[in-house]
């Protein structure tokens, strides 16, 4: 079937908008119909695998309003869970003291406004989740309470769901927060999460998407606005989709902020994981700590697409980034396109790229000690996904992703 | 004062090779029809093959779209204003510089390139190009003894019919983009250099391009061969009159290298950048490629890039054959409203291809310098390296410096390794400088020499000293 | 070599100086001779660092009151290279590096424009070499440093021993070396020392700021001053700075405790 075809036929099969999100469906949808399909000829969806990306399209979004079956692991003790169901007002849920819903009040004010902020409004994943999200998880962290959250987003078996959330966090407030996303068999998610740091807030995210079972799919936009004094650390893992695309963009309101991301994706078979991130810096003295690792093999393809932007009242930033590549076999293929652009005068920004495969001489120096070849290709990719894995809280531990992670090498 | 305001006051400075020189010039009319190009063609006697070639590229013009993908902001080209054809009138080539118009030798001797036999440069075979023709070309018959060409293009296309046909067009194809289409259906002239098996070049050549009219797009076309295991150095050097219109500069170079063979091209460019609000200055928008087509064999670009309002140009290398070798070093410096996309291309076919990327840009004023670059290594390419490293200094705060390496590989024998940084003069290297005694207007020019000795070591060394004084000159200003 | 005829080189009357809007001088008075060896020392933080860059004219630092002279003269207007050539120069603790500049370039371009300064004559390319191999034996250096990039690389005793090549070449008429001794193996140290004082002329005078004793077993210093707290707290002659070393600083807190005390 036609791309186009496809694509209406997805926007057809939306329910009527309604609810307190009615208004944030009809702009998505608009612009989806006017803009139409993403195409080559955007530079952001260029790389993109557009069968894989009809697919995520060709999936049904209307979902039984019945619970998840799913099994998760134990929920650890200081951590409250929320599951997010589709659909499923989530309101019922339980909060830890100090993290409240935001009324509607709040909510007006802040939703979509991250969003603007970080210049996506106009951007087909953020778009597509607009027109199909129905639910909204909308939470703030009180000022200056300490907390932590986990928030579990599973997919439904042959469906395609949508979720949205939006986080604000008070002053001087801190949250730790675990974030899951699961796939399931023929499944395809999108998700939309807004989050504001107020000043003094610090903010640690661990993200990991796993895609799991047989032809999964995920779009996950990540917009954050960071004001002075913040930190935001961001460490995700992706692996096991079929197709997955991760769009983290991150803005640095006022400066004197800290950002630092850390981001793993793998993959193997046919499956195509991108990562588009956006970092600016919109004043003075702001801090960045940027490493990007891939990991492609069989036949699949990976692609890391990460701009920097520091104007001129951004004076004095500092920006690293970095991405590391490792290409393990003839028939898959890295992207790699870091781009900087830079109009202050006092900043230091450094950035680098590097594809390979695993370093001959640790490999050599593993076998001259008698470990077999099959082990020793393991123990350095552990090294390798540990710069990341390393940061995401330890018990985190318990959705088994490192298993995951080494299961790939070890055919 | 503050750092940056002193060191902006010293970047910028007048441009010495603005004058015009007044000379009868012959030109057709303004405008662009098949009728002109068959004009183009008929004027310079060419062979039928090369009419069909200019037309074909017409008609793939016609159907191309000018390119808006870099960012680059300019006013858009009329190209039924611009002459195609100009010319000093004098009769088609002369035999020998006895003949040529010495207001044209003066021209060049006055750009510090002097032709005549008493003056000319030892060791450096020049071809000067002025508007759309070459006017001449020394030690032409010394490099002939040793089997070498170094001459005009309309010469060669009327001397070496076989070599051209063969070549022109098989490195940048008529249709590979909107400038290299409109070059390959209107080129004037350039150099041809051809280099014959086992032969190293004894000399330097060097091409030393001249626009006069204001006009008068400029649309040279240079071609090298390098035959098995020969190598040659080559060199251009560009400079332009002050207009306040902007003039089109869109030149296709196409460098082949065989078996063991080695190419090394150096360009110097320094035409009119406009003045400091940006008001007209060249359009130097031109396609630079080179295929290592023979086993170990090499290509090298190094460019310093001082002048043009705007420079859109990658050269390039394709390496097919195994075990081939490309390089580009470049310096570019922008200042006032200069605006620089420039970078390279490293395709990687052959096995154990390496390549090297050594990028420096430096911007000032309000200028935007951008290093755009794509490195691709195709599933073939096993073994293949290669290294980039790109740095940019910002002078001022309104300046910008961007930076888009793409790095694209399918083959995991390979390994690919890019590195970046953006920064300022670094206040403490100013101040221990200083505090040697050296002032602050040298300190500033030794550092950013500094910035750039990496790539200033792979000039030729005739050269090297005149880009490093081409910079200081750039620099050199009213501190007081 | 001091005599009672000796004119003033270096005049610091009620030095304030501070950096990123913090003072880190408050109130430094210092005279320096002719042929005179000064050592000043004092902890890290005490400000001896700080006085040595305000004399050369480090931009990031600023004066807030008080005055320096250099042979009568107010050298508070002048910029660093101005300071330079009249005949002040810093030893620097940690030489900066230079990638892609020519050591020996920089040394000539240095050399050229203190002479211009002396009305001496320019040096061409071979003159220079000729006197920059000289000077080399002073430090022991090896030639082959001039071929590198200024600093760049060298170890800690390499960019020292570069440090007092300059002055050999600058021939300044003070020297202000900071912690040149800091990072020093033993031959090094010597090697450094004994081009401290072959360099010394009856017409200049050195200041050496250090930690520790030792470069003062090298080199006797005619009076040694104790910073603290940006201030000089107390001179005495060489005996001060072994009382030091066998005390510590400690006495300095005592002092300052009753300081505080007495406000």
């Amino acid at each position: 079937m036609k791309s186009s075809t496809i694509y209406q036929e997805w926007l057809d099969s939306l329910p009527p908008t309604e609810g307190y999100l009615k208004n944030e469906q009809s702009i998505g949808r608009k612009f989806l119909l006017e803009k139409g399909m993403p195409s080559k000829k955007d530079e952001a969806w260029r790389l993109s695998n557009f069968s894989k990306l009809n697919n995520f399209l060709s999936l049904p979004t209307i979902i039984d309003k019945e619970d998840i079956k799913s099994i998760f692991p134990a929920k650890d003790a200081n951590r409250e869970r929320i599951i997010i169901h589709p659909n499923k007002n989530p309101l019922n849920i339980n909060l830890p003291n100090g993290i409240e819903h935001l009324n509607k009040r709040e909510i007006e004010d802040n939703l979509g406004k991250i969003v603007k902020s970080t210049n996506i409004k106009n951007d087909i994943s953020v778009c597509l989740n607009q027109a199909s999200s129905l639910e909204l998880l909308a939470l703030k962290v009180k000022r200056n309470f300490n907390q932590s959250l986990e928030i579990v987003i599973p997919s439904i078996e042959g469906k395609s769901i949508s979720t949205r959330i939006l986080l604000l966090i008070e002053e001087g407030a801190k949250l730790d927060l675990l974030q899951i996303l699961t796939g399931n068999n023929n499944s395809a998610q999108n998700h939309l999460i807004e989050i504001k740091l107020e000043s003094k807030v610090e903010l640690t995210h661990g993200l990991i998407s796993l895609g799991e079972e047989k032809d999964s799919s995920s779009i996950c936009t990540l917009a954050v606005e960071q004001s002075e004094k913040s930190k935001y650390s961001l460490h995700s893992i992706h692996h096991g989709w079929d197709y997955a695309r991760y769009e983290p963009r991150i803005i640095q309101r006022e400066g004197e902020a800290s950002t630092i991301i850390k981001g793993l994706q793998v993959t193997k078979s046919k499956e195509q994981i991108a990562t588009h991130s956006l970092i600016r810096f919109e004043g003075p003295n702001g801090k960045l700590d940027q490493l990007q690792k891939a990991v492609a093999s069989e036949y699949s393809h990976c692609i890391f697409n990460g701009s920097i932007e520091v104007p001129q009242k951004a004076q004095k930033t500092e920006a690293a980034q970095l991405s590391r590549n490792l290409l393990l076999s003839k028939r898959a293929r890295i992207d790699t396109k870091p781009e900087l652009e830079i109009v202050a005068d006092d900043v230091r920004c450094t950035h680098g790229a590097t594809v390979s495969q695993l370093q001959d001489e640790e490999l050599f120096y593993l076998l001259s000690r008698g470990i077999d070849n099959k082990h020793a290709n393991s123990l350095l990719l552990k090294g390798y996904y540990d710069e990341v894995i390393s940061h995401l809280p330890k018990s985190a531990g318990k959705w088994n992703f490192i298993e995951k992670l080494m299961q790939d090498i070890k055919k | 004062m503050t750092q940056s305001n002193t060191v902006d006051e010293i970047v910028s400075q007048p441009y010495k090779y603005g004058f015009i020189t007044e000379i009868e010039t012959e030109k057709i009319p303004k405008g662009l029809n098949e009728n002109v190009i068959r004009l183009i063609s008929a004027k310079k006697n060419e062979p039928d093959f090369l009419l069909k070639f200019r037309l074909r590229a017409y008609e793939q013009w016609l159907k191309m779209k000018e390119p808006d993908w870099s960012g680059l902001i300019y006013s858009k080209v009329d190209y039924q204003d611009l002459v195609y054809y100009a010319a000093p009138k004098q009769d088609i080539k002369k035999k020998s510089l006895d003949e040529v118009d010495p207001k044209l030798l003066e021209t060049f001797e006055k750009l510090g390139i002097p032709l005549s036999e008493q003056k000319r440069l030892s060791n450096v075979a020049v071809d000067a190009v002025f508007d759309s023709v070459s006017i001449a070309t020394t030690y032409k018959e010394k490099l002939a003894e040793h089997g070498v060409i170094f001459c005009s293009i309309s010469e060669a296309i009327s001397e070496y019919p076989d070599l051209i046909e063969k070549y022109m067009g098989t490195v940048v194809p008529i249709n590979d983009n909107f400038f290299a289409a409109l070059n390959s259906a209107v080129f004037s002239d350039g150099s041809f250099v051809y280099i014959p098996k086992g032969v190293e070049c004894p000399m330097e050549l060097s091409s030393y391009f001249r626009i006069n009219s204001g006009d008068t797009g400029q649309f040279e076309r240079t071609l090298i061969i390098a035959e098995e295991s020969s190598s040659v150095s080559y060199l251009e050097g560009c400079t332009a009159p002050m207009f306040d219109t902007n003039t089109l500069h869109a030149a296709v170079v196409e460098l082949i290298a065989l078996d063991n063979a080695s190419i090394k091209y150096s360009t110097v460019q320094n035409w009119y950048a406009g003045n400091e609000e940006g008001v007209g200055g060249i359009y130097n928008f031109v396609t630079k490629r080179g295929e290592c087509r023979g086993k170990k064999s090499k290509i090298s670009w190094s460019q310093v890039e001082t002048g043009s309002a705007i420079t859109w140009k990658y050269p390039s290398c394709v390496l097919q054959g195994d075990n081939s070798i490309g390089e580009f070093y470049s310096i570019a410096l922008t200042n006032n409203c200069q605006k620089a996309d420039t970078g390279t291309k490293m395709i990687h076919i052959g096995k154990n291809t390496k390549s090297k990327i050594v990028s420096k840009g430096i911007s000032a004023g309000q200028s935007k310098n951008s290093y755009r670059g794509l490195v691709s290594i195709s599933p073939n390419a096993e073994g293949s390296r290669n290294y980039s490293q790109c740095d940019s200094m910002l002078i001022g705060d309104k300046a910008s410096a961007n930076t888009y390496p793409y790095i694209q590989s399918k083959q995991p024998q390979a390994n690919i390794e890019h590195e970046a940084s953006t920064c300022r003069i670094s206040e403490d290297q100013l101040f221990y400088l200083q505090s040697r005694g050296i002032d602050f207007e040298e300190s500033v020019s030794m550092l950013v020499s500094g910035f750039c000795s990496d790539v200033f070591n792979e000039l030729p060394m005739e050269f090297a000293s005149e880009a490093d004084k081409l910079l200081a000159l750039k620099l050199e200003g009213s501190v007081g | 070599m001091i005599s009672s005829t000796s004119e003033t080189i270096l005049s610091i009357e009620d030095l304030h100086a501070s950096v990123e809007d913090q003072e880190i001088l408050h109130g430094v008075n210092l005279v320096v001779k002719e042929g005179e060896i000064h050592a000043i020392m004092g902890r890290n933080g005490s400000g001896k660092s700080t006085l040595s860059k305000v004399i050369a004219g480090h931009p990031s630092y600023k004066v807030l009151s008080g005055s320096i002279q250099f042979k009568g003269i107010d050298i508070l207007e002048l910029e660093p290279e101005e300071r330079a050539r009249i005949g002040i120069f810093l030893g620097f603790q940690y030489p900066v590096e230079i990638p892609g500049v020519s050591n020996l370039e920089f040394l000539r371009v240095a050399t050229n424009s203190r002479r211009k300064e002396l009305l001496k004559s320019e040096l061409d390319t071979f003159e220079f070499e000729d006197l920059v191999k000289e000077r080399l034996k002073i430090v022991e250096m090896d030639p082959a440093f001039l071929e590198r990039s200024v600093n760049e690389g060298f170890s800690g005793g390499e960019k020292k021993r570069n440090e007092i090549l300059q002055m050999a070449l600058l021939e300044p008429f003070i020297s202000i070396l900071d912690e040149t001794d800091s990072g020093l193996d033993i031959d090094a140290l010597r090697i450094v020392a004994s081009g401290i004082n072959r360099l010394s002329q009856p017409n200049s005078a050195t200041i050496l700021i250090t930690h520790y004793q030792r470069l003062l077993n090298e080199i006797t210093p005619d009076f040694v001053h104790i910073m603290a707290d940006g201030k000089i707290i107390k001179t005495g002659n060489k005996e001060l700075a072994i009382d030091l070393e066998k005390s510590g600083y400690d006495f300095i807190d005592k002092n300052s405790k009753e300081k505080e005390m007495a406000k």
